[in-house]
């Protein structure tokens, strides 16, 4: 029924161009970072000696620019074009567009200088400072209010599909956003998380994993909605199973997050439902791949010419592969061997080139006509472009995975009766994957001379091409056909009501012991069997409503909000709220001393954690490469916490007093006096630079805020005390034959290594 | 088995499609999968029977593939199974050639050159491997389908035991087909095992109880299950729904790859024998009738489509009985059916070609410079050096690992010290029995007076039979001399 | 954008009549087993919850690690003898069998620090390892703390930790070899370790 009058409305497509052309330099940069870094694992001078050029500098700007610059720009070129079009209006407004682009490549440049300079958090993909959050948070704002505001001026009523995964990333993103970087500043360019320890590592993965789920999953299923079927000329395969898998997938994603931290030592009913969800996962994820996959089936002909199909049909597939690979990593016997190893960047790259890269490129080879209006410059450029593009994955990911399985087979082997660990020393292992460590660097730099290859053909597409704007004629659709559902009937409709009903029966089943435990039982299984009759019997009832739902766009919005913020409160509530000292399982730390605080910050600056963990994990091989498994009150003052997530080196959670101060000193000017054939960059800037003692007091009084026992020393006592221990250290290592300055970094970073391991008590005499 | 007399009105289009159930699905469309029904169901495929050269050869072919892999684990080469994958041992034995773990990434090669050989090959001829090569097509097709038509007879038969009611007769018939198929899936397994354990080991298990080896009793009792899962019920849904390389292929194919694929200019328009204008096709349906996916390959290049020819047997059969050419249905390029040319040399095949040619290099190099041992040097626990009243004194492991499977002697030996290097009380020659290895120490010590700071020096290692050497630069450690220059000179010592 | 020409009619594929931008919908199903797959992991995870968090049938995997390290440990030991028992030592270094293993293990490793006499210094003074023969130790002479020595190392001086890399086993009967050269309540004394 049309009501409104009839107008013609201009797009803005001028954003989308905008966003689309930084996404494409962004994304090169992205990728020559991560070719730079991957030769750097192969030859350790690559760093030119430079400090800023270090792979543990420059691994974070390399996720960084891949997600936030790349990722995040294509996402906000084809969420600006799709919506436009598929709520009939003009972006809300040019004004705050523009501000949204700036801001965003203001933020990409400054965490570009930031990140090599060793300004970070030290949590992944959360490393930028604490100035830049704000900047980013400000941004995300504006972005969301341009989009929502966009939604309350639609001129068609109903929100298609791709609308819903993009209202899914908005709210979800800023929700994780803002929680994960929670931090008190010490100073203008450094800041601690509020969260330490295991708490720490819960919100960290909570929102690491989520960062792949609503960064670089759901925007990506949204314009997939879009531009699939567009370029295929085909109709959706099935509404109902974009519902189905839709709210599955924001739901259940959120929980999936523990399976980042198995077999460590959080608690194990957190890593039971980081496995048990991510196994959930895998049917939801599938019908996102399917509901592509079957919407090409009838177009599968133009597979034959096609790019834009080529890489939606091969990024979708990857998008398959990837999802089944996940829960499978989530299994804890499999997550054992693969875990911390190479294994895990096949899966996280099968995504990142296979998904996000092959998506973006069949997305932007489909804008660029309709957005200069000019046919592409090369049809077979773009082809050679897929082809090279799946060639780099292969070598990649075979790579990557064969490195994976090696290593991981290698660190486990035994002898004697498997009494003995048949490969003692860890860089007999690295030796192992040399090899494939370089294969990957030619699989990467095939992927990336096909992306420039798409920079150039976009390029020579544009070069002199004039500009147009999308237009359409469209109703104007009174405010008062949509937008009307109200309180009652947002809540009160079968649904919602059962859905709740279900979960707070499970919710009580779960965590409640003796009666309690069985009324949840049943409340659960009778209000699962009341959902089943009431469907059953009432037939489309369900979808009656959900029609309904889907012309308020506002009550969709606090829907989705309430799915995803669910799972993140019943795991992270418990777990902040609960009184540290039943977190320490009889092991309290003490505190660190100045100095050792001191050399912990430049262990975070140098991004240690990108290659070494601190986490002992409940496994055999573990514990008998590295000693007794990691307890929760060793790490309960770490601000951030760092347990790592990857071995490119050995755990160094025991390492202190394993050897002596002259060993470190002589392997951080050059790990490879100690370690033949190790790849680990010389520090030779930690023996000239000085170690910052003014800023420790204004450190130590942010670490008392947060709760961390330190005494109320004065910062002249503070200063005093670090300054006491780098000269036993710097004496020490003098009669050990090494001259070195009491001032100099690298005395404070031998302070904090030789502390690992060695900061707690046992609470029982042996 | 009615092959006779084509039968032109199997599923007759206009049938009332409300009178059976779900099993009564119309012909193919381009816009559902014919295995899915509407309420989401399995349709249960009755692929018909179908004879004719593609059959035969890819028959021929299947049981060539069967019998490698049921043979492989039990043909013995140096001593071990033709493919032995120890993964206990960490050892990997291909054809008398043998892996050590710290080869391992060369299996990189077999991933990647197999990723690339099947690139060329799909740029040339489509889905040529899910037809022809795929392990799921070839035990499907040429074992468990074969186990069914003998048990359940031709399609019509089968067709109807499933809609007949459940009789002594269809019951008798369903227990023996599904414990053949479930011996199948155990034996298949089992070789599967064999290949990871070896046949003595897996006949040991056999014998033992089923407690002693409960991991491998896992594996097998879920392994065995799937398949039978897989081969008794799914079918081509793992086509069509789950194996991403499927996909991967046809988006790899380009106008030039053959496929398999329907002559429209010449078929079109369809109708029956004696229709006025009619083109060859005379619509009788047997293309769609024998596909195990459930396509109407008329409708062109399709999702579900695996190559494997069936349609184009049953097509070249029903000309020839007409008496029309054969080749309505072939394999062609996109070009070919339109009537043009088909290009075989084109960039991408080219770059393919040379691709592979550079892979299968590298990889012949990289495998041919697999050593029979492998060494490796690295500082003892502890310092990285000491410094003793008289000396400087740097302390090394040398890890000797003889990959081969016979006894061997090795000699280690250093290169290019300065003079005044001592090495002290070391053992210049090992003896390793098969697969054994060994640690070393090298101590290397240096007078004070005659250190003038750290230097670089190369371990050897050789062997007399085969002869080879392999050789590693190490550095010896050492404080700065000038350093030490200054302690002796503190205490009055004069160097 | 329409369906194709071969008659979505005749299949009875519905299109919702909702068409956004230009595009439509089927509203067809997945097959069953997909759901199918959903719900399995849903008893999959009530099971498992079951089993470990309610039930608590099953060992925390802190206990299972431990439990394989005593296993681990246990192996050792059967292999082995009570490393802190000097009876023990002494009788294996009277057993021809344990001193020749050890002998084996120490000329192929000791040697280069302690020389095949294993008098070390005492022989040669620029050798590196002190003299195992006599009856001054360094670190304690005791069978165990010699056992000690030999199985943990004095890494500040040069002295690895063998039991690592040998194993319990081989270490002892190093011990044993080492032993055959002393008696049983010979006098020892412990020098200052400034040697």
């Amino acid at each position: 029924m049309i009501t409104g009058q009839k107008t013609t409305i201009e797009f803005n497509d001028k954003i989308v161009r905008q966003f689309m052309l930084a996404s494409l330099i962004w994304g090169v940069v992205g990728m020559l970072v991560g070719v730079l870094i991957a030769t750097q694992l192969n030859f350790w001078q690559a760093n030119f000696g430079q400090a800023w050029l270090s792979f543990g500098r420059l691994r974070p700007l390399h996720t960084n620019a891949v997600i936030f610059a790349f990722v995040g720009n294509m996402m906000f070129a084809g969420i600006y074009y799709s919506t436009q079009r598929l709520v009939k209006a003009r972006l809300a407004s040019d004004f705050l567009s523009q501000l949204h682009f700036w801001g965003w490549q203001l933020i990409i440049v400054a965490a570009a200088i930031t990140l090599p300079l060793g300004l970070t958090r030290g949590k992944e993909y959360a490393e930028l400072i604490w100035p830049i959050n704000i900047a980013v948070t400000v941004i995300w704002v504006v972005f969301a209010v341009n989009f929502f505001w966009t939604l309350a001026r639609r001129n068609e009523k109903s929100l298609y599909v791709a609308i819903w995964f993009y209202i899914g990333t908005i709210i979800t993103v800023a929700m994780l956003y803002i929680v994960n970087h929670l931090s008190i500043p010490t100073s203008l360019l450094h800041s601690y998380p509020i969260f330490g320890g295991v708490q720490d590592a819960l919100v960290q993965w909570w929102y690491g994993h989520n960062a792949v789920a609503f960064f670089l999953t759901t925007p990506i299923l949204g314009i997939m909605y879009y531009f699939l079927p567009k370029a295929a000329g085909r109709p959706v395969y099935s509404y109902r199973l974009s519902v189905i898998h839709f709210w599955s997938l924001v739901f259940l994603y959120i929980w999936a997050g523990p399976h980042h931290l198995l077999n460590t030592a959080l608690p194990n009913w957190l890593q039971l439902l980081g496995t048990t969800f991510s196994l959930m996962l895998w049917a939801p994820s599938w019908g996102g791949m399917l509901n592509g996959l079957l919407t090409l089936r009838g177009a599968w002909g133009k597979l034959r010419t096609d790019p834009v199909i080529k890489f939606f049909a091969a990024g979708v597939t990857f998008y398959g592969m990837a999802t089944f690979e996940g829960p499978l990593l989530a299994i804890k016997s499999v997550n054992a061997l693969a875990h911390y190893t190479d294994w895990i960047i096949a899966h996280v790259h099968a995504g990142a080139l296979g998904w996000n890269g092959f998506m973006a490129a069949g997305m932007f080879y489909w804008l660029v006509p309709r957005l200069w209006n000019r046919p592409l410059h090369s049809q077979s450029l773009a082809n050679i472009h897929f082809w090279l593009g799946l060639t780099g994955i292969l070598l990649y990911i075979s790579a990557m995975w064969a490195s994976g399985i090696t290593q991981g087979l290698m660190l486990s082997a035994t002898i004697e009766n498997g009494t003995i660990l048949k490969y003692p020393n860890f860089i007999e292992t690295l030796n192992a994957i040399r090899p494939l460590m370089l294969l990957r660097v030619v699989g990467g730099g095939l992927y990336l001379s096909g992306f420039i290859l798409m920079a150039y053909n976009v390029w020579r597409s544009i070069r002199g091409a004039q500009a147009v704007n999308g237009t359409m004629e469209v109703y104007i659709e009174p405010a008062t056909t949509k937008d009307n559902l109200g309180v009652s009937g947002t809540f009160l409709n079968a649904p919602v009501i059962y859905t709740g009903l279900i979960l707070v029966g499970s919710c009580v089943w779960m965590f409640t012991s003796g009666w309690l435990n069985i009324v949840g039982l049943i409340a659960t299984i009778f209000s699962t069997l009341l959902a089943i009759g009431h469907f059953q019997t009432r037939g489309t009832s369900w979808s009656e409503w959900y029609e309904k739902l889907l012309v308020n766009a506002l009550p969709f919005t606090v829907l989705t909000f309430l799915a995803v913020v669910i799972g993140g409160l019943i795991q992270i509530i418990p777990m902040i709220t609960i009184d540290r000292s039943l977190q320490t399982e009889d092991r309290v730390a003490r505190v660190y001393t100045p100095l050792e605080l001191a050399g912990r910050d430049l262990y975070v600056r140098e991004g240690c954690y990108n290659c070494h963990s601190q986490m002992i994990r409940t496994l055999v091989p573990d514990v008998m490469r590295y000693g007794d498994y990691s307890r929760l009150g060793e790490s309960i003052w770490d601000y951030p916490f760092q347990w790592g997530s990857k071995r490119t080196g050995p755990d160094l959670a025991r390492v202190g007093l394993k050897y002596n101060h002259a060993w470190h000193y002589d392997h951080l000017e050059n790990p490879r006096n100690i370690s033949t054939g190790s790849n680990m960059p010389s520090y030779t800037w930690l023996i000239t630079g000085n170690t910052d003692y003014a800023a420790l007091s204004s450190k130590i009084r942010v670490q008392r805020m947060l709760g961390t026992p330190y005494p109320a020393w004065s910062p002249a006592m503070i200063d005093t005390i670090a300054k006491e221990q780098a000269k036993t250290i710097a004496k020490e290592l003098r009669t050990q034959g090494r001259y070195v300055d009491a001032d100099r970094e690298i005395v404070a970073l031998i302070a904090y290594l030789q502390c690992l391991g060695k900061t707690w008590e046992p609470t029982s005499v042996h | 088995m009615s092959f006779g007399k084509p039968s032109f009105d199997s599923r007759p289009k206009n049938e009332n499609p409300k009178s059976k159930i779900a099993k009564a699905r119309p012909a193919p469309v381009r816009d559902s999968v014919t295995t899915i029904n509407a309420d989401g169901s399995h349709h249960a495929l009755f692929p018909a029977d179908v004879h004719g050269r593609f059959t035969s050869w890819r028959r021929y072919s299947a049981y060539l593939l069967i019998g490698l892999y049921l043979l492989l684990p039990w043909i013995p080469i140096n001593g071990y199974p033709a493919v032995f994958l120890d993964l206990a041992e960490r050892r990997f034995h291909f054809f008398g050639f043998m892996l050590a773990a710290q080869d391992v990434w060369l299996l990189f090669f077999g991933v990647s050159g197999l990723g690339f050989a099947l690139f060329f090959l799909t740029a040339l001829f489509g889905r040529l491997w899910c037809g022809w090569a795929c392990p799921q097509t070839v035990f499907l097709d040429h074992i468990y389908r074969r186990i069914e038509r003998w048990i359940d007879g031709d399609a019509p038969e089968r067709r109807a035991l499933k809609a007949a009611p459940m009789t002594a007769n269809k019951f008798t018939r369903r227990v023996a087909k599904h414990f053949l198929y479930i011996v199948a899936s155990l034996i298949i397994t089992h070789l599967f095992l064999a290949y990871f354990v070896s046949i003595p080991k897996l006949w040991l298990y056999l014998h033992e109880a089923p407690g002693e080896h409960w991991a491998a009793f896992l594996f097998v009792f879920i392994y065995a299950g799937l398949l039978y899962f897989n081969f008794a019920w799914f079918r081509e849904q793992l086509c069509i729904v789950i194996c991403p390389y499927g996909r991967l292929q046809s988006a790899l194919t380009d106008d030039h790859t053959v496929v398999i694929g329907y002559d429209a200019t010449r078929g079109e328009p369809r109708g029956r024998l004696g229709t006025p204008e009619a083109g060859a096709c005379i619509d009788c349906n047997r293309c769609v009738q024998v596909c195990p996916t459930g396509i109407d390959i008329r409708h062109g290049l399709q999702l579900e489509c695996i190559g494997c020819s069936a349609c184009i047997d049953a097509c070249d059969d029903v000309m020839t009985k007409v008496e029309r050419p054969t080749g309505l249905i072939r394999y062609d390029s996109h070009q070919g059916l339109m009537g043009e040319t088909t290009r075989w040399i084109r960039p991408r095949t080219i770059l393919y070609g040379v691709l592979l040619l550079i892979g299968a290099t590298v990889a012949a190099f990289a495998f041919s410079t697999v050593k029979p041992a492998s060494f490796l040097v690295y500082r003892m626990s502890g310092a990285a050096y000491f410094v003793g009243a008289n000396e400087v004194r740097d302390q090394f492991m040398v890890r000797l690992v003889n990959k081969r499977t016979v006894p061997a002697t090795f000699t280690i030996s250093t290169e290019g010290l300065p003079t005044g290097v001592r090495q002290s009380g070391f053992n210049s020659a090992v003896t390793l029995e098969a697969l054994t290895e060994s640690v070393s120490p090298l101590v290397l010590l240096i007078d004070r007076k005659d250190y003038t700071g750290p230097f670089k020096f190369t371990v050897k290692v050789s062997a007399a039979e085969p002869a080879f050497t392999l050789s590693r630069e190490i550095e010896f450690m050492g404080p700065d001399a000038r350093l030490l220059e200054e302690e002796d000179h503190e205490k009055g010592i004069k160097r | 954008m329409k369906p194709s020409p071969s008659s979505s009619e005749d299949s009875g594929i519905k299109l919702r009549d909702h068409v956004y931008d230009g595009i439509q919908e089927y509203d067809q199903r997945l097959p069953n087993w997909w759901l199918n797959t959903l719900y399995g992991a849903i008893i999959f995870w009530v099971v498992y919850w079951f089993v470990y968090m309610i039930a608590g049938i099953m060992p925390t995997d802190g206990a299972q690690v431990d439990a394989e390290m005593a296993r681990v440990a246990a192996v050792k030991m059967a292999s082995s003898i009570d490393v802190t028992n000097d009876d023990t030592f002494w009788n294996m270094s009277n057993n021809g069998v344990f001193v020749d293993a050890g002998k084996q293990t120490f000329n192929s490793l000791c040697v280069a620090c302690h020389l095949p006499s294993m008098r070390g210094k005492s022989e040669n003074p620029t050798a590196v390892g002190p003299d195992l023969t006599d009856t001054a130790w360094i670190h304690g002479g005791t069978p165990k703390e010699v056992y000690h020595t030999a199985s943990k190392g004095i890494l500040d001086k040069g002295m690895p930790a063998w039991e690592p890399v040998l194993g319990q086993k081989k270490t002892a009967e190093v011990v044993a070899y080492i032993l055959s050269h002393h008696k049983k309540g010979e006098l020892i004394t412990v020098q200052e370790a400034n040697k």
